[in-house]
């Protein structure tokens, strides 16, 4: 295989996951948290396509296909809420949007 | 075997379309449907007796099975139908005067609310009660047994408006779930110990049991034969079971269902046989029951009451006789009391239907001039329950009576005098019911209820009481002893009978047996005419009245306690501990949810560090496993 060890992608892929999980965590604007989960899903995706690459077939690389359209999907409703709750002059802080609460 | 199906499936059809048509048919189109299809039960019936008759003797045992219905390991039970000598006799009494009587209650229930929901129910009954007689093995007799008891309470409680009718159907179902319990248990002990239910693989078997099995299983059946038949002491259902409408009482509660427990006790006759104590204990009940309800019919004033305690005390003869092993003679009581009890039962029918719906003999009288036709009828019917020459019931109860005598030793001779005693009480009841109705002079509700050109009725009610008169006049010259005897002999095939009356024992029997019961009439007859009633001591006249507090004993041996403990269990156990511990159940369940639901905090951030956070136990708990 021409590269770099498998390890190098499962670490950069591992700072990105954490990245990702810090930004939803600690971010108050929805549109950060849903960037941020974005990063999540592309680790995730990275080591798919690192694994499938250190087996040598496709499995993963399809799956990693698959994820980018779910994650396309999720985007365009998340987009959806957020321009729904911004016409509403509703406060752009998934803090203030608790009314589920129990 | 083609006619035996076809009298068995007859009625089912019919009580299934009159069902399945409801409000499209009208009402006399499903009197005749239920009719008709009892009357090609008939037919079958018929066909099936005759294939048998020119059948070899010995292959009058026909056993046709229509697939395995229940299988369990080795256990398996068929729907088979056994056809011989014995359950074609009962299909042809069933289908014959089951046809005539659905055929009366065209006329006796026209105009009535309801009357497909009749044809269905008694189509039912037709039904259930020739799968209780072709039954080829035990369960399926169950099925039958329970099937009767299930028409049995709907059609008593008919006229569900009226509140006696309905208890008195409760009651009936009741008495009989005691009767059917004991003899499921009968069963099981059967399955448990032979492995079959079939009639024919039991008695094999019958002689291999223990005794005390086999004397275990002979009292079950004999309890089910107890409650079905209306004997001591589970007899007090029967004489509330007249609320139900009379054409109803004439073919279940005299002709065909109460008498079900005599079958019984014939048909497993090897396993009384096995068992003599119990057997002697049937004869002993019947005996018994012959005599208190022949006594108790002797100052009721319903004249349905006065028939149903007579039918208590005919079916006492047929226990007595199968109880001493005289089985021709049981199913030939069985058949001539067929023939005059629902012939008696119907032209009180007529009566009552002629009076506008009166029951009490108090207000009847002189109906002989106004009712000519129907006053034949019955005198005809009390002739034969009497037991006066040549009519059906002298040649079976007197050979039930000298059988008893022929069996000797000392129960043989206390049945015997039973028998002679009862032979009086039934001329007693029998004929001052008989004075009271129909001589004198007619009294005011007679008179209030007679118009010119106001006949005895329609005449599909006339033509089955005269059919029925023809049959309990003449129906019983199928024995003459000593003569000729085919019915018994016919019988014999399936049961062979314990005892043989001599000619000389018959005939002596006979003579002494209607002398008394003409004693009973001329007794009758003469208080009648100085206007006394049979019982003068007042004393005796209120136990009777009260029929021997039957009922007030049970109601305080059983009723009363069942009610208090239900009473105090409620009191002290259901409302304390059930009631209140599913309210704290409910109390706690709530509170518990109110504290789970603060975790819930809407927080989105807070969600997604709780998720993080048991993402990274789960990992430290899989790599510290692994």
């Amino acid at each position: 295989m021409d590269g770099p060890d498998v390890g190098w992608y499962l670490i950069v892929a591992a700072i990105l996951f954490g990245i990702g999980a810090l930004g939803v965590m600690l971010r108050r604007s929805p549109l950060i948290v849903l960037l941020s989960l974005e990063i999540m899903l592309n680790a995730a995706n990275l080591t798919l396509i690192a694994f499938a690459r250190q087996q040598g077939d496709l499995d993963g690389q399809i799956f990693a296909l698959a994820v980018m359209a779910v994650a396309a999907a999720e985007v365009a409703i998340g987009l959806g809420l957020i321009v729904a709750m911004a016409r509403r002059r509703m406060l752009l802080d998934v803090d203030q949007a608790s009314a589920l609460r129990g | 075997m083609i006619g035996a199906w076809v009298c068995l499936l007859s009625p089912l059809v019919g009580a299934v379309a009159i069902t399945l048509a409801g409000g499209r048919i009208s009402r006399r189109t499903a009197g005749w449907i239920s009719t008709l299809t009892t009357f090609v039960a008939f037919g079958g019936a018929l066909v099936a007796f005759f294939g048998l008759w020119a059948a070899d003797p010995a292959d009058r045992e026909q056993v046709s099975t229509a697939y395995t219905w229940l299988e369990s390991g080795d256990f398996q039970v068929e729907l088979q139908i056994l056809l011989d000598t014995l359950s074609s006799t009962m299909m042809l009494i069933v289908s014959g005067v089951g046809g005539l009587i659905v055929w009366y209650s065209m006329g006796y229930l026209a105009g009535d609310d309801e009357e497909r929901r009749y044809f269905a129910y008694i189509s039912l009954f037709v039904f259930s009660m020739l799968l209780l007689v072709q039954a080829g093995n035990f369960l399926l007799l169950l099925v039958g047994w329970g099937l009767v008891g299930l028409a049995s309470y709907l059609l008593i409680g008919f006229w569900h408006h009226k509140p006696e009718a309905v208890a008195a159907a409760k009651k009936a179902f009741v008495m009989n779930a005691i009767g059917d319990a004991t003899l499921a248990l009968g069963l099981v002990l059967l399955i448990w110990e032979t492995g079959t239910l079939t009639y024919l693989g039991v008695f094999e078997d019958v002689d291999e049991l223990s005794t005390t099995t086999v004397n275990l299983v002979a009292l079950g059946l004999l309890g089910g034969a107890v409650a079905k038949s209306a004997q001591i002491p589970l007899h007090t259902w029967l004489p509330d079971a007249m609320e139900g409408p009379t054409p109803v009482s004439a073919l279940i509660h005299a002709a065909t269902m109460v008498t079900a427990g005599v079958y019984l006790l014939v048909r497993a006759s090897p396993i009384f046989e096995a068992a003599p104590d119990v057997q002697h204990l049937a004869a002993i009940l019947g005996a018994i029951t012959l005599l208190v309800a022949g006594v108790v019919a002797l100052v009721q004033w319903d004249i349905k009451r006065v028939i149903a305690y007579s039918t208590m005390s005919q079916i006492g003869y047929m226990f007595l006789a199968a109880g001493i092993g005289a089985y021709g003679y049981a199913i030939f009581h069985l058949m001539t009391h067929a023939f005059f009890k629902a012939l008696l039962f119907m032209s009180a029918g007529l009566v009552i239907h002629h009076l506008g719906g009166e029951q009490d003999i108090r207000k009847m009288g002189g109906l002989k001039s106004v009712m000519p036709r129907t006053h034949i009828a019955f005198l005809a019917g009390a002739l034969s329950l009497a037991g006066i020459p040549i009519f059906a019931g002298f040649w079976s109860k007197d050979g039930i009576v000298a059988a008893a005598f022929a069996s000797g030793d000392a129960l043989g001779y206390t049945l015997y005098a039973a028998g002679l005693i009862g032979a009086l009480l039934t001329g007693l009841y029998t004929f001052r019911l008989y004075f009271a109705v129909f001589r004198g002079e007619p009294s005011e509700l007679v008179r209030e209820h007679t118009h010119e050109g106001h006949g005895e009725g329609p005449m599909s009610m006339l033509v089955p009481v005269g059919v029925l008169s023809v049959l309990a006049t003449i129906g019983g010259l199928v024995v003459i002893p000593g003569v000729w005897e085919p019915f018994l002999h016919w019988i014999d095939e399936t049961a062979e009978p314990l005892v043989h009356a001599t000619v000389a024992e018959d005939y002596g029997t006979s003579a002494i047996a209607v002398s008394l019961g003409l004693i009973g009439f001329f007794l009758a007859r003469r208080a009648f005419h100085a206007g006394r009633q049979l019982v003068t001591s007042p004393g005796v006249w209120r136990v009777l009245e009260h029929k021997l507090y039957f009922d007030e004993a049970y109601d305080a041996l059983f009723y009363r306690p069942a009610a208090a403990l239900s009473v105090a269990l409620r009191r002290n156990v259901e409302e304390p501990v059930v009631e209140r511990s599913l309210d704290e159940i409910g109390a706690g369940t709530i509170q518990i949810g109110g504290e789970v639901a603060r975790v819930q905090s809407g927080l989105l951030r807070t969600y997604a560090v709780a998720i993080a956070f048991a993402v990274c136990v789960l990992v430290v708990v899989f790599v510290a496993v692994r």
